[in-house]
Formats: structure tokens, sequence, C-alpha cells
């Protein structure tokens, strides 16, 4: 009984089906795989899992061809742990300003699978300052941002960016552009309250170098507005580095009818309080990306080719598509060899 | 542009030079074979050598001569992107050429699909291009070589499927007379097709891990991405079809054609359709 259903299911033909399918799906999923369903994809990849499950136990063309047999573990290997990955994986953003630790609160955008077990409570790092490199033409070139994490007699500098990610407990961190300005402010409020520090942090630069403000409301008093005159040599014709810790700039302060432009280290009377201007800091947008099966991934696929390439070596051997004559250019005419 | 400034031209257009030569005499040495015999053709088979081997050294200093001029190798633009191919797929197709005898009638098909790339080379503009940031990676090498090595044995097979489908008209089935029956050449052009997909396989998993350090992401079904998984998924359908099915020569020829121009469309469209997206220019 189980046999024909596994002959049937084994059939090369419903692999073409599936691969038809696959295509479609893949398609579907072109440029835009957040916003289509993942069952275009999930629906054929099962099914060819399940034909060539089938096959490999019933079709001896597989199961008799030691390479060729490897190769189709490994493709279903592949399915089984990118199915995986998505259940485990973590992918979500965070922006992190200078001097400040790594918070799991912080993130944004989280997309996380059901299976995602929280790892980033042991994640601990402290943002430093970076560099960008822009050539003419605002074209970004290498970004060095510095890193601390904990070492066993304190802590470690690192430096990371574009393809060097910081790697804690599984969890990848990527710097991406989006990153920026930020002013360290104190507050002091008028009534006697606690004193209050903290950041303010500018939309991303250079992406918007037109519009370095914020607002904030302080709980007496008006709401505050704020915008960054940033001095960071900033030109489109010529290549320039970003370094916000040798950037210079003054804050424009608007409360109410009251407006002033403080250098770092100045303050300010307002309505509510006192305000210091500190000084000029620097937040970096992080991208993070969590999934346990990318090395596994990775070794596997490496298997599959491996078995292919046997496989590949013994079909070479196969007289099929040898010369047989002299005619059928069995002498090299450039050496003078003859091959058969 | 000031092309004064590219230097790496004149190699450039020596090495196009080097590969007409090889095309004229791939022509000469299937017109001698129709008219004379195949016999004729071993003359006509060292200079096709000769020029191959002459237009890769030759674009091979170009690529440097450009290298040293920008500082990056030709990874970018479009103009680095075919002028590299032009030489490796020269590389490859010239030591197929030279090893498998067999293959060496279907120069006259080969060489004039190099030459869409050979005369589209002569329209671009040769300016330094930005190197992105997420390119000073390792992976980028292997993923890139890899590629190339597909897309070679992909012109191999091509050029014998080529064979076949010319072989079938009176007019040019004596160029070819040389060569072994169909099965064998079908047989030759569909080793070089599996060929092409290990390499193929091998550029996706270097791709992939590249991408994984490039943009946080091993895989999200971007433009490149997708048309080259679609290229792969073709492949091995096209290669399941064939041991699934009794497939004429003729048929599988053109089925090596359509995998063929599907690559070309991935490798010299894609990238240059969705730009930002794949190359980092961010
Ligand atoms: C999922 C279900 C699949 C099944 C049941 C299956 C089955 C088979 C079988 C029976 C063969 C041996 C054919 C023969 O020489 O007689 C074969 C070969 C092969 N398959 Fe698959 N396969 C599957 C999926 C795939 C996929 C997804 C790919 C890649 C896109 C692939 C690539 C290959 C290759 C490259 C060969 C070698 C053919 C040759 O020797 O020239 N297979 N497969």
């Amino acid at each position: 009984m189980t046999r024909p259903v596994l002959q049937r299911l084994s059939s090369p033909r419903l692999t073409l089906i599936g691969m038809a399918m696959l295509g479609v799906g893949a398609a579907l999923s072109y440029d835009n795989p957040a916003g289509t369903s993942v069952w275009v994809l999930v629906v054929p990849m099962g099914f060819l899992s399940l034909n060539l499950l089938a096959a490999i136990i019933h079709n001896p063309r597989i199961h008799q061809r030691g390479g060729l047999l490897v190769f189709h573990l490994c493709l279903l290997g592949i399915v089984i742990l990118a199915a995986f990955g998505r259940l485990t994986r973590l992918e979500a953003h965070t922006e992190l300003v200078e001097g400040t630790a790594f918070d799991k609160d912080s993130l944004i955008d989280v997309r996380e699978g059901p299976m995602h077990r929280a790892g980033l409570d042991r994640v601990q790092f402290v943002q430093g300052t970076y560099t960008v490199d822009y050539a003419a033409g605002m074209v970004r070139g290498l970004t060095h941002c510095e890193v601390l994490v904990p070492a066993v007699n304190g802590w470690q500098r690192l430096d990371v960016g574009d393809d060097r990610p910081l790697v804690l407990n599984g969890y990848r961190f990527y710097t991406t552009f989006n990153k920026g300005f930020a002013a360290v402010l104190s507050w002091l409020p008028a009534g006697g309250g606690a004193p209050i520090r903290g950041t303010v942090n500018m939309p991303a630069y250079p992406l918007y170098d037109f519009r370095q403000a914020n607002r904030w409301e302080p709980r007496e008093g008006e709401e505050i507005r704020f915008w960054l005159d940033l001095d960071t040599g900033l030109t489109d014709k010529q290549a320039w580095t970003l370094a916000p810790a040798k950037t210079k700039a003054s804050l424009i302060v608007k409360s109410g009818e009251q407006r002033v432009t403080l250098k770092a280290g100045d303050h300010v009377r307002l309505a509510g309080g006192v305000l210091t201007f500190e000084r000029l800091s620097s937040w970096m947008g992080y991208k993070i990306f969590y999934d346990p099966t990318i090395s596994w991934l990775f070794f596997t696929a490496i298997i599959g080719v491996i078995g292919l390439a046997g496989h590949f070596w013994q079909k070479l051997r196969q007289p099929d598509w040898q010369p047989t004559t002299k005619t059928q250019r069995s002498v090299d005419t450039v050496s003078g060899r003859v091959t058969t | 542009m000031n092309a004064s400034f590219a230097t790496e031209l004149p190699w450039l257009y020596a090495g196009l030079a080097s590969y007409a030569l090889a095309t004229a005499f791939a022509l000469k040495g299937a017109w001698q074979a129709q008219t004379i015999g195949p016999q004729t053709t071993a003359g006509n088979e060292r200079f096709v050598l000769v020029g191959a081997v002459g237009g890769v050294l030759l674009l091979l200093t170009a690529i440097t001569e450009r290298w040293l001029r920008i500082g990056h190798g030709p990874f970018v633009s479009l103009f680095e992107l075919i002028m590299s191919q032009l030489c490796s797929l020269g590389i490859v197709y010239t030591l197929s050429y030279w090893r498998v005898p067999m293959l060496r009638p279907s120069a006259v098909v080969v060489f004039p699909a190099i030459w869409i790339l050979g005369l589209w080379i002569l329209f671009l503009d040769p300016v330094a291009s930005p190197y992105p940031p997420t390119y000073h990676n390792k992976w980028l090498w292997a993923h890139v070589g890899f590629g190339k090595f597909f897309l070679a044995f992909c012109l191999v097979g091509t050029g014998l499927a080529g064979v076949l489908l010319l072989r079938a008209h009176t007019r040019f089935g004596s160029w070819f007379r040389a060569m072994p029956d169909d099965a064998r050449v079908d047989a030759l052009a569909w080793r070089f097709m599996l060929l092409a997909f290990i390499f193929h396989s091998l550029m996706l998993v270097a791709g992939a891990v590249w991408a994984q350090d490039a943009w946080g992401r091993y895989w999200d079904w971007d433009a490149l991405e997708t048309s080259s998984f679609l290229n792969w998924l073709l492949l091995g359908a096209a290669i399941h079809v064939r041991t699934t099915y009794r497939i004429a020569p003729r048929h599988g020829a053109l089925a090596i054609i359509v995998i063929f121009v599907f690559a070309f469309l991935t490798y010299f469209g894609a990238p240059f359709y969705s730009e930002a997206a794949h190359k980092g220019v961010i």
C-alpha cells in the first residue's frame, strides 16, 4: 500500500511541477518579500521536499549514486534549516547615542520568529564615536565605528562598520547609513525639581542636512525647539569625512518669543528653567540580525556542491560524449596530440 | 567624459582586435570546411587560438591598467563588468578550445556571442566608478569568480547548442562536419551545463555570505537575487526535464540558449535595473 503512494509521490514529473511552482513563488516575492505571503514559497518548498524524500527512498537513480544523493539531501537540509531560521530569527533596528550602553528595550521595527529565544539580555556594549568617508558627489565610503565590549580586564575597543558587524551572543549589529548628531543637554527646572540630563537626536545626517531640528517639552514650561548649525565640512564637490568628534556646532534654541544661539557649555534661562547645551554628540543607527542557522546553511550548501561535483566527475568518465572516429576531432590539430 | 584619461582604452581596443582575428579565422575555418573539407581547419584553429590568447592577455593588461588608474578592480560599473567578462569568457573558452578539440568548430557561434559584449563596451563611458563600502570583502572575489565560471561554461554549452541548431540547416551543416553526431555534441553541451550549474550554486552560496556581511541578511529577493535564483532553478529544471523525458538534441539546444539569454539578462540587466539596492551605493 505504502509503496505505490511513495512511488507516485516520487514522480519526476511532480518535481517539475514543484519547480514551476517555486519559480512562480520566487517571481511573486521579487523585490517585495515583506509584502508577499510567505506561503507562495512555503507551499512549493514543502511539496518539493515531500517529492524529494519519496524519490530518495524509492528511486535508485538518486539513492544509488552517492554524489547525487548527497546533493539532494543537502537541498532538503537547506529547506529545513531555512524554515527553522525563519522561526527563530530576529531582525530589528536601534539607535545608540555615543557613550550609552545598548538597551534591548530600545529596539524598533522588530520582526521576530515565534521560536526566537530572548538572548539579547546578555548583549552588552557601549557606543563610541565614528567616522564615515564620502567620495565626491556624496557617495558613501567606509564607516569606522568605535564600540566598547566587555573584556576580561575592563573594556575592549572594536572598530566595526559596513561589512564588519559587531557579533555578540549570535546577534549581529550592522552600522547603517542612518546616523547623525545629537545635542547633550541638561535642564534645571525653575520650580526646584531634580535636574535632568539627556540627549536630543537630530535627523539622519547628511541625508537631512537641511533639517537638523527637533523639539522637546519640559514638564513645566513651554515647548523648546532646537536647530543644530553644523560645521562638518560637507561638500558634494570633493571627498570629505564625516567625523562628529571633530565637528563644531552651535545650537539655536527657541522657546516662546525667546531665541538664542548656544555654543557647547553655554546656558540660557527659559520660562520653565535653565537649559545648558553641554556638548555635541552623535548617534548611530544599527540593523540587528539574528539567525542561528546561518553557519549550518553555509556548510550544508558547500557539502551539497561537493556531492554534485563528485557526481559530475563520475559523469565525465562516461563515454557518451567522447568522439569515436578520427574525423570526429580525435586528433588535436593544434598540438598534433591524439586524444582517443 | 574625458576619455583621454582612460589609459586602458588602447589595450581594450587591441584586445578586441585580437578577438576579431580569432573570429575571422573561426569563420574562415567554417567556410573552408564547407568548400574544401574538414581536414583544412588545422591552420585556422591555430590562428583562432593565437587570437584568443592574445585577446585575453591584452584585456588582462587593460584591466590592470584601469585598476592602477582608479584604484579598484573591475567590479562596479557596466563598463568594468563587461571588460572583465570579455576577459574571463575568453579565458574559459580558450582553455576549453585547447583541451577539448571536439568543440573547436563551435567557435563560429561563440565568438559572435562574445561580440555582443565587444560591441556594447564601445558605447560605454570608461569614467571611474566609486567603490561601495561593502565591496571591501573577500567574499566578493569568490562570488564574482564563481559567477564568471558559471557564465563562461554556459557560453561553451551555448556554442555547442548553436552548432546543434545550425546543423539542422543544409546551408550550415557542412561547417561542423568534423564534429561527432548530435547525440555526442548534446551530451558534451549538457556536461558543460552541469558544470555551469555547479558554479552557479557556488556563486549563490558566496553571494549569500557576502550579502550577510554587507547588508545584514543573506537573502532578500532583490532584483539580482531573484533573477539569479530563477536562473539556477531554470537550469536545474532543464537538467531534470532532460533526465525525465527523451528530449531531442535540438530542443535541448533551444533550452540551453534560453538559459544563456536569461543569464545574460541577469548579469547585464538586473544589477542596473535596481542599482542602489544590490550595490550598496546609498
Ligand atoms: C525536489 C525534488 C527533486 C527530486 C525528486 C529530484 C530527483 C532527481 C533525480 C531522480 C535525479 C537523477 C536523474 C537521472 O540522472 O536519472 C536528479 C538529478 C539532478 N537533480 Fe534533482 N531532484 C529534485 C530537486 C532538484 C532541485 C531543486 C535541483 C536544483 C535546482 C536539482 C538538481 C539536480 C541535478 C543538477 C541533477 C543531476 C543531473 C545530471 O546528472 O545531469 N534537483 N534529481
